[in-house]
């Protein structure tokens, strides 16, 4: 089955994937800082047993409980989004319900009781927002949700309580980042209510020129509208992103063209590399594929390269726990096998 | 962009006060923001470096500083025994019902945080507003017993009694039906 990352997506030279996260809590147990061990237990056992069998588009549905899986399975996870750095800290009972493709899950006991989490690949927002909206029907179906007339959805920070709803871009912004354009950008975004941040969210730098960006606030605004206002200032900033690009690429495009290839050839020949160049290069390879300097035999993403490439589901996917040169070899090994092709011209 | 107060460092943080009304803008840099809203890093011991946590509290502490000391003082959540000065701690309310307990000195707030205090989307489906559920648990001998009441006010005695007969027969009905379903218990006269 296709991971989310793999499947295409308008506007997908620029916006890599959409998100949506929803917050609920269960109106029986106290929120987070005040849920006792066994309370986290009793929640656990009670959303296992009443999303039991539950099945969508995106497949079966796997419950499992976090506390019982190894570190390096929880940071790769991390690092594929799925899980948030929050809840693999967290000591308490927790657990994940994800879908087959790993383009749904729920988060059990995080900061609020229950996240819901949807991806899809390239600007695709509705999808992403109409799934986690069953999922959250059949929650509610099964469960009392803590909800009030006036404040909507509760949460345990105010700063989600009414929809609950955080939605949110992976965006690719090279030129922008190459012009050294982005604290502004991320200044006059936040004027419209949207954040934009580094690839794995709050206080987290920037990895290859991919950021998140996400609505501000919750409440008062309708989830559709909450959507669609993002989508604008989203719309606007792929618009000045194609300008940057059209604009380098008449000034430099020689430069540009070789830097391109360059990078190509040391993904497809190096030894041993580490994680921040291999993204800078693979971040350069992305840029060329997607405006068209160079083109790339089949359909596997740069980006799904990216995340495979990262330190933890590198060795998850070798299935032991190695040290950092090894790490190097094994992500050198990976990247000649699993480089695209050059189409030729 | 400058920092609107000391036009120095870069602003990074975007200030929307609402007072009376009025909307005042601000583009701070963190350490203007810091003092803006007066969080107390110093105090707590923590570094000067700017804490998204603490200057949540310190936005929600700095509204209510002088006015409200003494009310969150002595607010607290009858449900999970929460204070409000906790919360401001932590930023975290500890169960569903500190919205309410906390409501009247939060809401402000809240506004300044979410830039609106009232929910605007989804709602469960079965759920019941308090009004609607108010509504709901009217009985008809209640509705009855209003017409009755205004009747009366408007001197429309035909109508009047006309309404209290209503109101008997359901009373009559009412009663039979507890009987009924109440299997085992003693019968009582039915025109008691």
């Amino acid at each position: 089955m296709l991971k989310w990352f793999e499947q295409k997506g308008e506007h997908d030279d620029i916006v890599i994937s959409s998100r949506v996260r929803l917050a609920r809590n269960l109106k029986k147990y106290p929120f987070g800082v005040r849920l006792t061990e066994q309370g986290a237990n009793e929640l656990f056992e009670e959303v296992k047993a009443g999303m039991e069998h539950y099945k969508d588009v995106s497949g079966n549905y796997f419950t499992c409980k976090l506390n019982e899986l190894g570190e390096i399975d929880k940071l790769a996870m991390v690092e594929r989004h799925i899980l948030s750095p929050q809840i693999v800290n967290k000591k308490q009972c927790n657990g994940l319900i994800l879908s087959e493709d790993e383009s749904a899950g729920i988060m059990i006991n995080e900061e609020d009781h229950l996240r819901i989490q949807t991806f899809t690949g390239g600007m695709n927002m509705k999808t992403a927002f109409s799934r986690a909206n069953e999922i959250d029907d059949r929650i509610q179906e099964k469960f009392e949700i803590a909800f009030d007339e006036k404040y909507g959805y509760l949460t345990s920070c105010p700063t989600n309580v009414g929809t609950g709803l955080r939605a949110s871009y992976m965006i690719f912004l090279p030129a922008l980042s190459g012009a050294g354009k982005i604290t502004k950008l991320a200044s006059e975004v936040s004027k419209y209510g949207v954040t934009l941040r580094g690839l794995y969210g709050e206080g987290s730098k920037s990895q290859a020129d991919i950021f998140q960006i996400s609505n501000q606030k919750t409440l008062g605004t309708h989830e559709s509208d909450i959507i669609q206002s993002l989508n604008n200032i989203v719309m606007q900033v792929i618009k000045q992103e194609r300008l940057r690009r059209e604009y380098v690429l008449n000034k430099n495009y020689n430069e540009i063209e070789d830097q391109v290839y360059r990078s190509y050839g040391v993904l497809k020949y190096t030894r041993q590399i580490n994680t921040k160049d291999a993204m800078t290069l693979l971040s350069q390879v992305k840029f060329g594929a997607d405006t068209g300097i160079i083109s790339l035999e089949g359909d596997r993403s740069i980006y799904q390269m990216m995340m495979n490439i990262q330190p933890y589901g590198l060795q998850y996917g070798f299935g032991k726990n190695i040290g950092s040169v090894q790490r190097e070899r094994l992500r050198a090994e990976y990247i000649n096998k699993n480089l695209p092709e050059l189409k030729s011209r | 962009m400058l920092c609107d107060k000391c036009h120095k460092r870069e602003a990074r943080i975007y200030c929307t006060e609402i007072v009376n009304g009025v909307k005042k803008e601000q583009y701070l840099c963190e350490e203007c923001a810091a003092e803006y809203a007066s969080f107390h890093l110093e105090a707590v011991g923590v570094s000067k470096e700017v804490n998204l946590g603490n200057l949540l509290s310190g936005l929600l502490d700095n509204v209510y500083k002088e006015e409200h000391k003494k009310l969150q003082e002595s607010v607290k959540c009858k449900e999970c025994g929460m204070t409000y000065e906790e919360f401001l701690t932590n930023g975290k309310f500890g169960c569903a019902n500190c919205y309410e307990a906390f409501g009247k000195i939060f809401d402000k707030s809240l506004l300044q945080i979410q830039g609106s205090d009232k929910h605007i989307g989804k709602i469960p489906k079965n759920f019941m507003s308090k009004t609607e559920k108010v509504i709901s648990e009217i009985t008809e001998i209640d509705k009855m017993s209003l017409k009755l009441q205004d009747a009366v006010e408007k001197e429309e005695f035909e109508e009047a009694a006309r309404l209290r007969d209503l109101i008997r027969e359901l009373r009559k009905k009412e009663a039979e039906e507890v009987v009924n379903h109440t299997p085992g218990q003693k019968e009582e006269p039915s025109n008691a």
